[in-house]
């Protein structure tokens, strides 16, 4: 979490872009928004009225032993009162549902385009923050929402129309109860600033203090083996106490804010009748009842005020969030196609020629691809081997544009004509060209999701789905488990190692794509298993245009060419059995064991050690 | 009931003072809160009266009052503060105390609770806990003392009046009794919902590179919308209870004030009652109605910190399972080790993971361990470092069964790196020397002032070199400072393997023990490794080498020791030096053959 960005507090300039920008998410749900908005000149009238009601009770009626009246005005209150609750009640509701219905939007929003957003992105930042800011970020708004920060609004224009009432009924008895106004002022600034400040301090050293438990008791075992129980120990204390020390603070601040509120509320209502007093007993324009009504009203004033502090520090916490919400949804997503647009890749066979192709990560970083040339014809299988860094996974990575940016040339043959890699939009591509990435990602659903990933076709043919099964024989192993509605829990920890993979490729299998970038997995399965896999992956290469990234032996034979990359080139390429006779590079890596370097090259979507 | 509350107690006992102090200071507040009401209602009543000394009269109130408001200033602050503290100071001590049983746990414990449940209780109990004593506490007080004083007050004024405005209150208080609870368990499941969501949000974002790759977007949306949709469902309802149901309480105050007017006006006419009464009364009620809301919130703090205290102290007072100890062990050269008949079945486990396993490795001696995955490899090196406890009379170091040796002089004398490299989210220097666990400590020492130079460390600079991480190094950003693990950069497997390696190297002790720490590293680097660590050992100048133990199921790795144990389900299948074992032709030497190249 980035907690420095906190620290940055919003200018108020800013905070108004930042509130322009949340109603254009807003704007769908704006009918609940506006009839809460409607509704507060109505809750602040009936606050207004009521104490009138008790004045003209007071001044009027019972002096006059009018009990009849008394009676209309006791049912003309409880109306008042009524008409406030159910005012107030619907702008509460109204305001909250707009604002949870546009939060919603916003987390869909952040989390769409969170998925759209290109490799590179993923390399440069941790999933952990990414997850923060698609759900603490937002939910902070929604937090903010909760405690009703709506309502500060009609706080406002409540405390307002309770001043206007009051110059009204009288100007110089409001100038009297008015004199406490500047230091109300500077408590609620002083108070306001300090305690915004620590409460920032104590959610820091509240997340470090958890960070650093949670990291602790995940490597436990090494804190223990290695003696540093007392160390972990002494540093979450320190982590803790100064968490306690803030808070403490705050504490006492708190205390003294609340304490300071009521108190001067108690001084106002104090004062007043120390300078209202000769007027009522001189026969002056003041009357018991119009002190009745003050008393109600600076009652009804401080409320607000006592809170309003901290409403501005979730507003002020809200808006950072906002902040690093929009800091996420303006980095540039991957292009895509309009949704009418023509498929330019319908007609295409497989066959692709790439010519001196260069490719970099990063801008200022060395190319790790340098100079690569070859052509897939449709049906063919190219294999790719080389060592680890040596820019085969990189390859793989150019051609399915996970990663944009290469120089050079990579031609797609569509009939007659040709078109340029980077000119067809990414998902486009991906429904033709497929890659398969090393480490197999499992959903946390059944077999049959996992193998459809959703996709309306295949989803609603089961039919395809156990073909797919069948094709790389996991058919078997996935009957014997319960069949397609299998649940193959997190990550797939209900399932073997090598079920996995089988179940990656009968993803393959299900969409039959044009291109399949094959990027063997080297994980550690058992011989029977390895059969399968190997089996699997025979299936596989049928039929269509393969490159395959190979660490095994049984597949780069299978290959119709195999391209040796070494530093980003390709240094050598050929038949199996010529490269073995060439007894360079190739035959280096084969007598090396092709399947040794396992587990070296990382995950999928990070760009492999150079 | 009784046993959290003497747990408290026992927590609580330490804050005797503030708690006494405060329990006055509340009294005193509550005096005055109901007395500033009865005082403005005085001066009121006076004014109507209009006597003769009215003015006077009601100026002294008045002045009474601003006395008595600025003095509730005082109180009220150091009520809060004295309550409200301690609470903080028994989190923060429940907290340390939790953290500290936790350390003394071993795996088995580790195994049955995930660290998310752990830290749950450290962090969301101990906070429940905190409330209970802390706000509970305070409001507790508040109800025994603030409600009777305020019905004292009002009574004294007139009983009927209160009994008819107080009718509509005790409705509104029921009713909001019941919304809290309601309000509660869906904050409970909004929690749950909330989680759920995180959960396909973070599947999503790390099986992104797959959801791509086969276009899935639409779907992996569709699967969020089904969570989000019923998150927000969920928060709709609970905006209808704060809207409709939270104020209605407050709501029954105003109609209570309706009846005051009413009866109270009637009493006024039939002379019963001054006007100023009236007033009274309807501050009163204001101040009472938000007594009795803390109260609603109050008594669901207390149910949940009742249930929240129970679960830190099972927890704190969770047995640590290890066996008595009557011995220290303090090595002065590496010891010898002995298995004898060791067998080993995991708790809940069928099959046992070990069977009778007899070695004697003597000082200095090198013991390599080979097999496949699931052939109880690491399990030996578990019970070996007392990861879990051994059988008692199976593990003897130089002669004292490990199982009688105190678990911190036994881990004291060994360095171990487990199968799973952990670095902590410090700089890659601290992780291997542990020597200061808090570089930001260090760091901000004086002022913001430059770190200051790290002084020369040879052997961390040879530790390095053996663990072939100084190239790495050099392409950190900064280098050794560099900070690494979850919260720093991603070092690649081989690098943490490779700097767990020299945090177990630069510990120089006595035994070392190494469980498949070579796995993710490419073949060249493991033959540098492997020759780098036998170098190690011969240049160790403090007498002996360390007794050593080396699990792989790389051949090529074992070559060099002394003995070798292959072990398949749990059996010691084959044993021998590496060029016996292959003349054997059994397992090892096939996977020999295998891992050389073509068979």
């Amino acid at each position: 979490m980035s907690d420095a960005d906190e620290s940055k507090l919003a200018a108020v300039g800013s905070a108004w872009s930042l509130l322009r920008r949340f109603w254009g998410f807003a704007r769908p749900h704006q009918r609940w928004i506006w009839l809460g908005i409607a509704m507060i000149p109505m809750v602040a009238g009936m606050t207004a009225l009521r104490p009138l009601l008790l004045k003209h009770a007071v001044d009027v009626e019972i002096p006059d032993g009018d009990a009849i009246g008394l009676r209309v005005l006791g049912i003309g209150f409880l109306v008042a009162v009524m008409a406030e609750f159910l005012c107030s009640a619907v702008q509460v509701y109204a305001l909250q549902r707009g604002g949870h219905a546009t939060i919603n939007d916003l987390r869909r929003q952040v989390f769409a385009h969170v998925l759209r957003l290109p490799a590179r992105f993923y390399d440069n930042n941790a999933i952990g923050s990414l997850l923060s800011r698609t759900t603490s970020d937002v939910e902070a708004l929604s937090e903010t929402l909760a405690f009703g920060v709506f309502t500060i609004l009609t706080d406002v224009v409540m405390i307002g129309t309770i001043v206007v009432a009051m110059f009204v009924l009288d100007p110089v008895l409001t100038l009297v109860t008015l004199t406490v106004a500047p230091v109300l002022y500077i408590i609620v600034r002083y108070f306001g600033a300090s305690l915004r400040r620590l409460q920032l301090e104590i959610r820091k050293s509240q997340a470090a203090q958890t960070g650093f438990l949670a990291e602790q008791l995940t490597g436990v075992t090494v804190v223990q083996l290695y003696g540093r129980e007392q160390a972990a120990l002494g540093e979450y204390a320190r982590l803790g106490q100064r968490n306690l020390d803030a808070t403490k603070k705050a504490n006492v601040l708190d205390a003294l804010l609340f304490a300071l509120m009521d108190g001067i509320s108690a001084f106002t209502i104090a004062l007043m009748i120390y300078f209202a007093a000769p007027s009522v007993t001189g026969g002056g324009a003041i009357t018991v009842g119009l002190l009745f009504a003050f008393v109600d009203y600076l009652q009804r004033v401080f409320g607000p005020i006592k809170e309003f502090s901290g409403k501005l520090a979730t507003i002020q916490r809200a808006s950072a969030s906002l902040e690093r919400i929009y800091g996420l949804l303006d980095e540039p997503t991957e292009p895509r196609a309009p949704a009418e647009a023509a498929d330019p890749l319908a007609k295409w066979r497989g066959g692709l020629s790439v010519r001196d192709l260069h490719f970099r990560y990063k801008s200022d970083g060395p190319d790790v691809l340098r100079g690569i040339s070859f052509d897939i014809a449709p049906g063919e299988v190219i294999a790719v081997v080389g060592r680890t860094g040596s820019g085969k996974s990189s390859l793989g990575r150019v051609l399915t544009r996970f990663y944009d940016g290469y120089r050079g040339h990579v031609t797609l043959d569509v009939g007659e004509r040709t078109v340029e890699l980077s000119e067809v939009p990414p998902e486009r591509l991906r429904a033709h060209v497929l890659m398969v990435q090393q480490d197999v990602f499992l959903f946390n659903d059944d077999v049959a999701f996992n193998v459809s990933l959703g996709e309306d076709a295949i989803a609603a043919d089961p039919s395809r789905i156990r073909g797919a099964l069948s094709l790389v024989q996991a058919d078997a192993a996935i009957a014997e488990r319960g069949g397609l509605g299998f649940e193959i829990g997190e990550r797939g920890t209900n399932l073997s190692a090598g079920e996995g993979q089988l179940l990656a490729f009968a993803r393959v299998a299900a969409r039959e794509p044009t291109l399949l970038i094959l990027d063997e997995a080297t994980a550690s399965v058992d011989s029977l298993t390895e059969q399968k896999v190997q089996r699997a992956i025979e299936q596989l290469l049928r039929g269509r245009s393969v490159l395959v990234i190979a660490h095994r032996l049984s597949t780069v034979r299978r290959a119709d060419r195999i391209l040796v990359l070494a530093g980003g080139q390709v240094v050598e390429s050929g038949h199996h059995d010529a490269l073995m006779a060439k007894n360079g590079l190739y035959a280096e890596l084969v007598r090396a064991g092709l399947d040794d370097e396992a587990g070296a090259s990382g995950d999928g979507a990070q760009p492999a050690a150079p | 009931m009784n046993a959290p509350l003497r747990f408290l107690g026992r927590y609580a006992r330490r804050n005797l003072w503030p708690y006494t102090l405060g329990a006055i200071a509340l009294l005193v507040t509550n005096y005055a809160v109901v007395r500033i009401p009865a005082l403005m209602g005085d001066a009121l009543n006076v004014l109507e009266r209009a006597g003769a000394d009215a003015l006077s009269q009601s100026r002294g109130l008045a002045i009474e009052l601003i006395v008595l408001a600025l003095g509730v200033i005082g109180v009220r602050t150091a009520s809060r503060a004295l309550f409200f503290n301690p609470g903080r100071e028994i989190e923060f001590r429940l907290g340390v105390d939790l953290f500290e049983r936790l350390l003394g746990l071993q795996r088995p414990f580790f195994n049955r609770h995930k660290v998310g449940e752990l830290v749950s209780v450290a962090t969301n109990d101990t906070t429940a806990v905190r409330l209970l004593v802390g706000f509970a506490g305070l409001q507790v007080c508040n109800v025994v003392v603030a409600i009777p004083m305020h019905l004292w007050q009002m009574l004294r004024t007139d009983v009927w009046l209160t009994l008819w405005c107080l009718l509509p209150v005790v409705f509104g208080a029921a009713y909001m009794r019941w919304t809290v609870k309601r309000f509660f368990s869906m904050v409970r499941e909004s929690m749950q919902l909330l989680a759920k969501l995180s959960d396909r949000v973070l599947e999503a974002y790390a099986g992104v590179g797959t959801i791509r790759a086969h276009a899935a977007e639409p779907a992996t949306l569709r699967r969020f919308d089904e969570r989000n949709d019923a998150y927000l469902a969920l928060q709709l309802r609970m905006s209808a209870i704060r809207a409709f149901g939270m104020p209605v309480l407050a709501f029954s105050g105003l109609v209570g004030t309706g009846v005051v007017l009413w009866v109270g006006g009637n009493g006024v006419l039939a002379g019963q009652l001054g006007v100023g009464d009236l007033a009274t009364f309807t501050a009163l009620l204001v101040s009472l109605v938000g007594t009795l809301t803390a109260l609603a919130w109050v008594l669901a703090a207390i149910g949940r910190g009742l249930i929240a205290t129970d679960r830190v102290a099972d927890l704190l007072h969770t047995p640590d399972e290890l066996p008595p100890a009557s011995h220290t062990l303090a090595l002065t050269a590496p010891p010898r080790i002995e298995l004898r008949d060791l067998s080993f079945t995991y708790e809940g486990a069928s099959e046992p993971s070990l069977q009778h396993v007899d070695v004697d490795l003597a000082p200095g001696a090198t013991l390599g361990i080979f097999g496949k995955t699931g052939s109880g490899k690491t399990t030996l090196v578990n019970l070996l470092t007392r990861i879990y406890t051994p059988p008692a009379g199976t593990i003897f170091v130089d002669g004292i069964d490990a199982c009688t040796i105190t678990l911190p002089s036994l881990r004291e004398a060994m360095a171990v790196v487990p199968q799973t490299p952990f670095l902590f989210s410090t700089r890659l220097r601290d992780n291997i020397t542990l020597r200061d666990a808090n570089p930001r400590a260090r760091r901000r020492g004086k002022d913001g002032a430059p770190p200051e130079p790290e002084p020369d460390d040879p052997r961390l600079d040879a530790v390095l070199r053996a663990s072939c991480l100084v190239d790495d190094i050099a392409n950190l950003p900064s280098g050794l400072d560099t900070v690494v693990g979850e919260r720093g950069v991603m070092l690649s497997g081989g690098q943490r393997q490779r700097a767990a390696l020299a945090r177990a190297l630069y510990r120089e002790r006595p035994v070392l023990v190494l469980d498949d720490v070579l796995s993710a590293v490419d073949q060249g680097t493991e033959a540098r490794l492997v020759a780098a660590i036998r170098a190690l050992r011969a240049g160790h100048d403090r007498g002996l080498a360390p007794t050593t133990v080396i699990v792989s199921h790389r051949t090529s790795v074992l070559e060099h020791a002394d003995e070798i144990l292959v072990l398949d389900g749990g059996r010691v299948v084959e044993r021998g030096t590496h060029e016996s074992l292959l003349r054997q032709g059994g397992l090892y030497a096939d996977t020999h053959a295998h891992q050389e190249g073509e068979p």
